[in-house]
């Protein structure tokens, strides 16, 4: 069990929590006016120097009282979701269904532990000398070779760093499992599969509907008219 | 269009490389970890310390009983810790405020001396931690402490978090200078839930290698105790749970032998009995035991093992028209199971309140300190001397 100092947790929490409340406010811009390169390092620059601010008057200040540190998988999605934001993208894809599922099912039993529903000492785990370290290994290992053969690159770069954030300097809190996930981070998996299944229901009922209709499935590969035009090709070259 | 013969390369050769180098800064950093790790455990394995330098039985005679000074204009007072120093001297610690959970509540100290306490002095604040932790703290509760084998003196806190006290978490401050000055080490880290609903009472246990185990309790909901081992520099080693219990709290440590540890807890169940469990291979894993044949009316409890062997237990006694906390025993034990009363260290009528006892054993004296009545920390000092001397 090796911890970090307190003074590289503070340094972390501030910049940590300013890209969250960084990443908060450009989601919240999404249907306002569009958001120029130029407006979103303002508001970045504008977070960083909004936390750096002595005491109280930082809002780090009440969120640590809150909720401590964000995780480095959070730091690291709402930093992926900034850089989407800065090459253009509107749409979410800080928070794929996959990863999600996988986030959900580890903090459902995390938590469980935690509140003394089960007894498996899952977070006690987390600051294990032998367990951490190599669980820690083999994720880096993994997500470099995800970013290398351009597998979901964005989130495993997003892995990579919350790794390397523990390996190397033990941040946020010494334990594995708080560099890898939050109830923050939980809540936010958890949303985002519960969007992904609205919308899967959504579909299915659209397409449902459109079945009892009798009307065609709208999609152009199903759509006859390439048959038709085919047919005609037919016609037309058996004609000559 | 882009030309991916002429530009991909060398950002392909970038990524590769940076991604090289973190994925060795990763397994360099854990290896040289894990190598200083094994050199230590390879040195060093720590049991439970024990003490008995004269065995047998004995009689405890009371020598004076007084009230710690309590800083002026601070009406409520709560949660006593003893900790012991060097020259037959102690260190008492309690929080003071207008009422519980109060935004004046502070963390006091008082030195005991040459058989008389110093005047309080303030250690600890909410904003005297939040100055130091650089996050807010709301509310300030119990303290626990240490003297570990340097001299430092190592000061744990409650301190909440958004909340009440399932919203606390644990500040660890430590004491270069005998109690004058404290600076915070670190919060401890206890809980994947925003590392809150940890919280400290009972005294560290002292282990053979200098270091000290620390009870540990989490309370939202369900309630169960743990325990955080330290090292002989005071830097957390692990923490695990006691037991599988989910309605015990406020574990009070006790080694029976080398490798046997016992825990007397504050029971939250309907049982209304003090809680007990065992380790029997030096704390690595714990069972739930039976219950003692003691009231508990959740209450917090303080155990110590005198150098005599024999081990006393200061817990809230139930009878007649009593309240939950208005007896306090002192009970002794030869075995941990079977308790015979020593004496009522404080006894009122129904509604009056003798609560969350500590005690220490300094040379051949026992001192035991206690809420008295939510308005002082009371202390009581007794003689401890081998049964059938005088």
């Amino acid at each position: 069990m090796i911890l970090p100092a307190l003074a590289s947790q503070i340094v972390y929490g501030r910049v940590g929590w300013a890209i969250v409340a960084a990443t908060v406010v450009c989601t919240l811009w999404r249907s306002a006016v569009p958001m120029s390169r130029a407006t979103l390092a303002a508001i970045v620059a504008g977070a960083l120097a909004v936390m750096a601010l002595p005491g109280n008057l930082s809002p780090a200040w009440y969120l640590g009282l809150a909720f401590q540190y964000p995780s480095g998988l959070l730091v690291g999605c709402c930093l992926l979701r900034l850089t989407q934001r800065w090459n253009g993208s509107r749409r979410s894809q800080a928070m794929p269904q996959m990863l999600a599922g996988v986030l959900a099912l580890a903090g459902l039993l995390l938590y469980l532990d935690a509140l003394g529903v089960l007894t498996r000492g899952y977070y006690y785990a987390g600051f294990g000398g032998a367990v951490a370290p190599l669980v820690a290994i083999v994720l880096a290992v993994a997500c470099a070779l995800a970013i290398i053969l351009q597998h979901s690159r964005g989130h495993a770069a997003a892995l990579l760093g919350a790794v390397v954030l523990f390996s190397v300097l033990r941040l946020p809190t010494g334990n594995l499992w708080d560099a890898l996930l939050d109830p923050l981070l939980f809540g936010w998996a958890i949303v985002a599969l519960l969007a992904g299944a609205r919308r899967r229901a959504g579909r299915r009922t659209s397409g449902c509907v459109a079945a009892n209709d009798g009307e065609p499935v709208p999609g152009a590969a199903l759509q006859p008219l390439a048959a038709e035009h085919f047919s005609s090709l037919k016609e037309q070259v058996g004609g000559q | 269009m882009e030309n991916p013969a002429i530009t991909r390369p060398p950002r392909h050769h970038a990524i590769l490389f940076g991604c090289l180098l973190l994925t060795v800064l990763v397994i360099a950093a854990e290896a040289l970890r894990w190598r200083a790790a094994h050199r230590t455990a390879a040195s060093a394995t720590a049991v439970p310390s024990m003490t008995t330098t004269s065995p047998g039985r004995v009689t405890l005679t009371e020598l004076s009983n007084a009230h710690i000074p309590a800083p002026r204009g601070m009406p409520s007072a709560h949660a006593s810790t003893l900790a012991v120093l060097p020259g037959n001297r102690m260190l008492a610690f309690w929080w003071a405020g207008s009422r519980e959970s109060g935004p004046d509540v502070k963390v006091f100290a008082s030195t005991w001396a040459n058989g008389s306490w110093s005047a309080p002095s303030m250690v600890a604040s909410r904003e005297s931690l939040g100055a130091e932790l650089g996050f807010g703290v709301r509310r300030i509760g119990n303290p626990v402490a240490w003297t570990d084998r340097a001299g430092r003196i190592h000061l744990y806190v409650v301190a909440t978090g958004l909340g009440g006290w399932a919203a606390a978490r644990i500040a660890h401050l430590v004491s270069l200078d005998q109690g004058k000055h404290f600076h915070v080490r670190r919060i401890l880290p206890t809980s994947p839930l925003f590392n809150t609903s940890a919280l400290v009472r009972t005294a560290p246990l002292s282990l053979s290698d200098g270091g000290w185990w620390l009870p540990v309790y989490f309370e939202i909901g369900n309630k169960y105790p743990m325990l955080m081992a330290f090292d002989a520099d005071g830097n957390p080693t692990s923490l695990a749970r006691i037991g599988n219990s989910t309605s015990t709290l406020q574990p009070a440590l006790v080694a029976v032998s080398k490798h046997e540890v016992r825990a007397v807890m504050r029971d939250d169940s309907e049982q209304q009995l003090v809680q007990h469990a065992a380790s029997v291979d030096g704390g690595a894993t714990w069972q739930d035991l039976p219950a003692l044949d003691l009231p508990n009316y959740s209450t917090s409890v303080a155990a110590i093992r005198l150098t005599s062997g024999q081990f006393l237990m200061l817990h809230n006694h139930v009878e007649g028209g009593a309240s939950a906390r208005s007896i306090l025993r002192l009970s002794i034990s030869n075995d941990m199971r079977t308790w015979r009363t020593v004496a009522d260290i404080a006894k009122g009528p129904a509604g009056d309140e003798f609560s969350y006892p500590s005690m220490q054993q300094v040379g051949n004296e026992l001192h035991i300190t206690y809420t008295w009545q939510r308005q002082a920390i009371a202390h009581h000092r007794y003689r401890i001397q081998p049964e059938g001397t005088s």
